[in-house]
């Protein structure tokens, strides 16, 4: 098998009892025809993935592809394929070097193809921040008003707990916690008896969405409103008295509006029966917010009527449940999000699991230093090949999740 | 069996000009980005940004990847994966284009329904709501 047979055809003639009986199998070693049937498999692999994605994704129609939404970045993506095709660059100049006996300069193309391996995981790395910090993850995107609704409840409903359980700590149950919050308040002083004050207070308007959940009386903009103003609600000086509601500055309702075009409009790309792109308008999803001039600041009394203030005329406004909410919010629905979550992760997924792979071979080879010598060979071949192949899945991934979804 | 060191990857082929490949794969690159920023019909840019990924793969397979001088044992290795992964596409196509019924999923519905003017949607059951793959009474 390792004897060429166009080599050593001749020399076999010329002494019969010193060649090989037989020669059997393909002109190449034996890891080489192994590792083209391996990524023979590894096509199928991949084919599937890939295919199952195309079938899910014209099979939904409403798919996510904004790429506010997906949280896609075009950049990261094209940034990682150019990386890409610079690390299989140098692997095969690496192999190159390798078959002229050039070891050291090998050595360094190899740690080149290494260093774009670990800038590639980099990047995806930045890439799937994004994800997680927005919770783009299988499994937890609401894709119905009713489920975001119902999913800020439990949000809610785990922020409360774990608030109560810092304010009272022990292993008491919940409502037993709570008991013991109500009647402790009084005895407070100080910043504990505010948070406990606010904390009851808020678990009061909680228990109400709950009810409301409950009576199916919540839609999506009504969450939005309620969640603003808790989370707004502050107590302000105004000369010499207090004044509390909802506390507006030109910031905030900038960030409003900045987030209504992001993921509320956007998020929102809803089809209608023949398919055609529903989009609504970006506004302030209902809020009424006041119109202000920088310099102004707006508090709302109980009627829900804003009065526009200077802002040098209030003083130290102190917001009363913004710290208990830390990052509760509502998040908007994406219709068929946690199918492309699923489709995204497991065809990103499998193939960083092959570069680290990848990785881990190239390692191997740096691991042997100035030792480096013709016997590794076969093994840089090999590894340029299985190196490649994952180069070629990208080329394909690259337009699939990146380019053409935000296009069409 | 006998391994005589250096024989077996020496399989000779001629020099090729490894840059000039790489500087090939880096102008389709920046062709799918052209054809991302400009603006085409959908269709021509699904057709030339899978055209460029396709140019790219045989780039890769034919000069990185040495097929060009291989053997003829690359046709009998990689035939049969490359037609059980063509017809893995072609038997799912009933499911990707053909179909000739409306999808009909309850978030797609629910969005339907909000957009026209459907909202609150209709009252549904907890269980059914939260816990995807549950039938709908």
């Amino acid at each position: 098998m390792s004897h060429s047979a166009a080599s050593h055809g001749a020399a076999a003639h010329g002494h019969p009892s010193h060649a090989p009986a037989l020669r059997m199998g393909l002109p190449i070693s034996n890891a080489k025809l192994g590792m083209w049937l391996f990524l023979g498999t590894e096509i199928m692999f991949f084919t599937a993935f890939i295919g199952s994605y195309i079938v899910l994704y014209f099979g939904s129609p409403g798919w996510p592809t904004d790429t506010n939404v997906t949280h896609i970045k075009i950049w990261a993506g094209g940034t990682n394929t150019f990386v890409l095709l610079t690390s299989s660059y140098f692997v095969v100049l690496a192999h190159e070097a390798m078959a002229q006996g050039q070891y050291r300069r090998a050595w360094n193309f190899m740690a080149m193809t290494f260093l774009c391996s670990c800038l590639f995981l980099g990047i995806k790395g930045v890439e799937y921040y994004g994800k997680f910090d927005h919770r783009i993850l299988p499994g937890i995107i609401p894709e119905t008003e009713l489920q975001s609704v119902r999913m800020l409840r439990d949000d809610w409903k785990e922020r409360m707990d774990s608030q109560l359980n810092a304010l009272i700590p022990g292993k008491d149950p919940l409502h037993v916690k709570q008991a013991t919050l109500i009647s402790e308040i009084e005895e407070a002083k100080g910043a504990r008896k505010e948070k406990m004050q606010a904390w009851a207070d808020l678990n009061v308007a909680f228990s109400k969405y709950r009810d409301e959940i409950s009576a199916n009386k919540h839609t999506l903009a009504s969450a939005e409103k309620l969640m603003f103003d808790l989370r707004n609600q502050a107590t302000v000086k105004v000369g010499d008295h207090e004044q509390s509601g909802v506390y507006v500055t030109p910031a905030i309702i900038k960030s409003v509006h900045s987030h209504a075009a992001e993921t509320h409009t956007a998020g929102h790309i809803e089809h209608d029966a023949a398919g055609r792109e529903i989009s609504r308008e970006a506004s302030d999803v209902g809020l009424h917010l006041p119109e202000l001039k920088s310099g102004q600041v707006a508090i709302s009394d109980s009627q829900g009527n804003w009065e526009t203030l200077d802002s040098k005329a209030v003083r130290s406004p102190k917001m009363k449940y913004a710290g208990l909410l830390g990052s509760v919010s509502l998040r908007h629905p994406i219709v068929y999000g946690n199918l492309f979550a699923s489709t995204y992760f497991l065809m990103t997924g499998f193939h960083a699991i092959h570069v680290i792979v990848g990785m881990i071979l190239f390692i191997t080879v740096l691991a042997q230093g100035r030792n480096l010598s013709d016997k590794w060979s076969n093994w840089v071949e090999n590894t340029g090949l299985y190196w490649h192949f994952v180069d070629l899945v990208w080329i394909f991934l690259f337009p699939l999740l990146y380019i053409i979804p935000g296009n069409i | 069996m006998v391994h005589i060191a250096g024989q077996e990857h020496l399989e000779e082929h001629p020099r090729v000009n490894y840059f000039a490949i790489f500087v090939a794969l880096c102008v389709c690159t920046a062709i799918s980005v052209v054809v991302d920023i400009v603006e085409i019909t959908p269709l021509l840019l699904v057709f030339l940004v899978l055209a460029v990924a396709v140019a790219k793969a045989l780039f890769v397979l034919t000069y990185f990847m040495h097929l060009k001088f291989e053997g003829r044992w690359k046709f009998i290795v990689l035939s049969p994966t490359a037609i059980l992964a063509a017809g893995l596409m072609i038997a799912m196509s009933p499911d990707l284009a053909m179909h000739y019924y409306t999808n009909e999923a309850p978030q797609a519905r629910a969005a339907r329904d909000a957009a026209s003017g459907l909202n609150p949607p209709p009252p549904q059951g907890e269980a059914e709501q939260m816990a995807p793959g549950q039938k709908a009474h």
